[in-house]
């Protein structure tokens, strides 16, 4: 696998102000969270009145459309506007919920070796001129889909369970992803009771395993799953827990000076955790 | 007797292949019978760790295939099991491009030479790493969770898997009985009406399985476990026994789904 490279040097420096920030939303293990967090902190970023664009990457499951309610109003797709069939502005779904928020939706019939990187890449370049987010949702894996959805992007946010193989793959991730991305860390479904019990890694354990800058935490609530079925994100409510934190979430991702996300204070519990990440391989 | 060769797959990551793979292959090796479980997830493997085997890999499934150690060799076998349940690792720093769905099929026959049920965890997607778990075997159990986005992937999975007349069957996990009654999670009835595939087994949400995942201890090990005899009829269905489902969800209706499926 050819090893991915950040398109300059000038991501290690604030993108410039004209242009907006393409944030890939990665992991390596499927099932973290990835799709619910793309949809809700595009939708709190949007509520904040920034203007956002987000892109599904899972050519061939897509669901991004799903989670939004969207999936009625997808007519084009990430393929008709790679392949020249529609333009971009054609194939942008405006949200239900958050006029400023748009949904480009990956095909469902087509695969990911279908995707041609370089035009990829141009399509994230001409979003970054129209909007000031644009949030690339990959699919599981690091093999072609990952590549197609890193290749446009200069940041990373990577999404992870407290559980052993979602650390573990999300390790693997942040290795190949290297520091040009700047990755943080969202880790997703947290149960803090578990947690208190010593049957769940916390928050600092896991990080004490990858070492990234957090950018939040986000617990497990049985409605998310209500939310993702009614294609409502939780973001969208004007209270709540869950709410809360994906609006802390968008506001510490644009720069505002937010209070550290919510960590339990404890000692490591997990000793298997270390042996196998002696060193990154 | 030829091996009985299963690929555990589902589209959609996350809903618990590994985990299924595992607790099934352990209550199947449980039961007598010789169990060989492949991981075909080459590049972020993870059936070694719910199973407590990280530190024994020496060598993997590149490796075989690549001709650089024999079978015998790469496979770890689970004490805890006499010797019934064997893993054969994939390899971590490799990528699924690495193999082609022809070399897998050849390692999947070689483990149904010391095996009487060889199953493969398939990786998410339905690229490469697809192709090649679904290779060698002749039957499939499809995974999936009660919610729309993990349907919607399974359904792509089933298409996928009827063009290769695969037969297969659904395991229903992560149900939260009290979510479908209150009409917040789609029911089994709903999931199998929309997938019209047979049922193989239904596993609740439980957090009993995040705590032996972490500790990477199957339940089929764990005696007074909740989930330990679910797995035991999934079990015993495979055999081929007829074992009534229990009662877990109420009839459901959700409307949406259908719509959201057929959009897709």
């Amino acid at each position: 696998m050819h090893e991915l490279k950040a398109e300059s040097p000038v991501v290690l420096t604030q993108p410039a102000p004209t242009l907006g920030r393409a944030i890939v939303v990665t992991s390596g293990k499927g099932g973290v969270g990835k799709t619910t967090t793309t949809a809700n902190l595009g939708t709190a970023l949007a509520q904040r009145g920034a203007k956002v664009a987000l892109i599904d990457a899972d050519v061939g499951l897509r669901n991004l459309d799903i989670l939004l309610g969207l999936e009625n109003r997808v007519r084009y797709h990430l393929l008709d506007v790679l392949e020249e069939r529609v333009t971009l502005d054609d194939a942008l779904v405006t949200d239900k919920h958050s006029p400023t928020l748009f949904l480009l939706a990956a095909a469902q019939s087509r695969e990911k070796d279908e995707v041609d990187m370089e035009k990829m890449r141009a399509v994230v370049a001409e979003l970054r001129t129209k909007f000031d987010y644009v949030l690339i949702d990959s699919p599981a894996g690091i093999e072609r889909g990952f590549q197609n959805a890193v290749i446009g992007a200069k940041e990373a946010i990577v999404v992870c369970t407290p559980e052993v193989s979602a650390v573990r793959d999300v390790d693997r991730v942040v290795g190949l992803l290297g520091s040009a991305f700047r990755p943080q860390l969202i880790v997703n479904r947290l149960r803090p009771l578990l947690v208190r019990k010593g049957k769940m890694l916390s928050v600092d354990d896991v990080n004490a395993i990858l070492r990234l800058p957090l950018l939040g935490v986000i617990a497990d609530e049985p409605e998310i799953i209500v939310s993702t079925n009614r294609g409502e994100p939780l973001a969208l409510r004007s209270e709540g827990a869950t709410a809360n934190a994906y609006r802390a979430i968008a506001a510490r991702l644009a720069g505002d000076d937010v209070a550290a996300p919510m960590v339990e204070a404890k000692e490591s519990l997990f000793g298997r955790l270390g042996s196998f990440f002696g060193g990154r391989r | 007797m030829s091996a009985r060769k299963i690929v555990v797959t589902s589209g959609k990551g996350g809903v618990g292949k590994t985990t299924t793979t595992a607790n099934l292959g352990a209550t199947l090796a449980r039961r007598g019978h010789r169990v060989v479980l492949i991981d075909a997830d080459i590049g972020l493997r993870n059936l070694d760790l719910v199973l407590g085997l990280e530190k024994r890999i020496v060598f993997d499934l590149v490796e075989v295939i690549e001709g650089r150690c024999q079978l015998r060799q790469a496979l770890i076998r689970d004490k805890r099991f006499g010797e019934c349940l064997s893993i054969l690792p994939a390899a971590q720093t490799r990528n699924k491009d690495a193999v082609t769905p022809e070399q897998f099929a050849g390692v999947v026959r070689q483990c149904g030479e010391v095996a009487d049920f060889v199953l493969v965890d398939c990786p998410a997607g339905i690229e490469g790493g697809f192709r090649n778990a679904v290779a060698g075997a002749d039957e499939a159990i499809i995974v999936t969770t009660p919610e729309v986005s993990a349907i919607r992937d399974a359904d792509r999975v089933v298409g996928k898997l009827n063009e290769r007349r695969l037969p297969m069957r659904l395991i229903i996990n992560r149900i939260r009985p009290e979510m479908v009654r209150s009409g917040d999670m789609l029911s089994v009835e709903d999931v199998c009406e929309v997938l019209s595939t047979e049922l193989l087994g239904i596993v609740p949400d439980d957090e009993e399985i995040i705590d032996t995942t972490n500790r990477g201890e199957p339940v089929a090990l764990d005696d007074t476990s909740r989930l330990r005899t679910l797995y035991e009829k999934i079990a015993r269905r495979l055999e081929g026994e007829i074992v009534p489902f229990s009662n877990l969800d109420q009839p459901g209706f959700f409307g949406r789904l259908l719509g959201a499926l057929k959009a897709g």
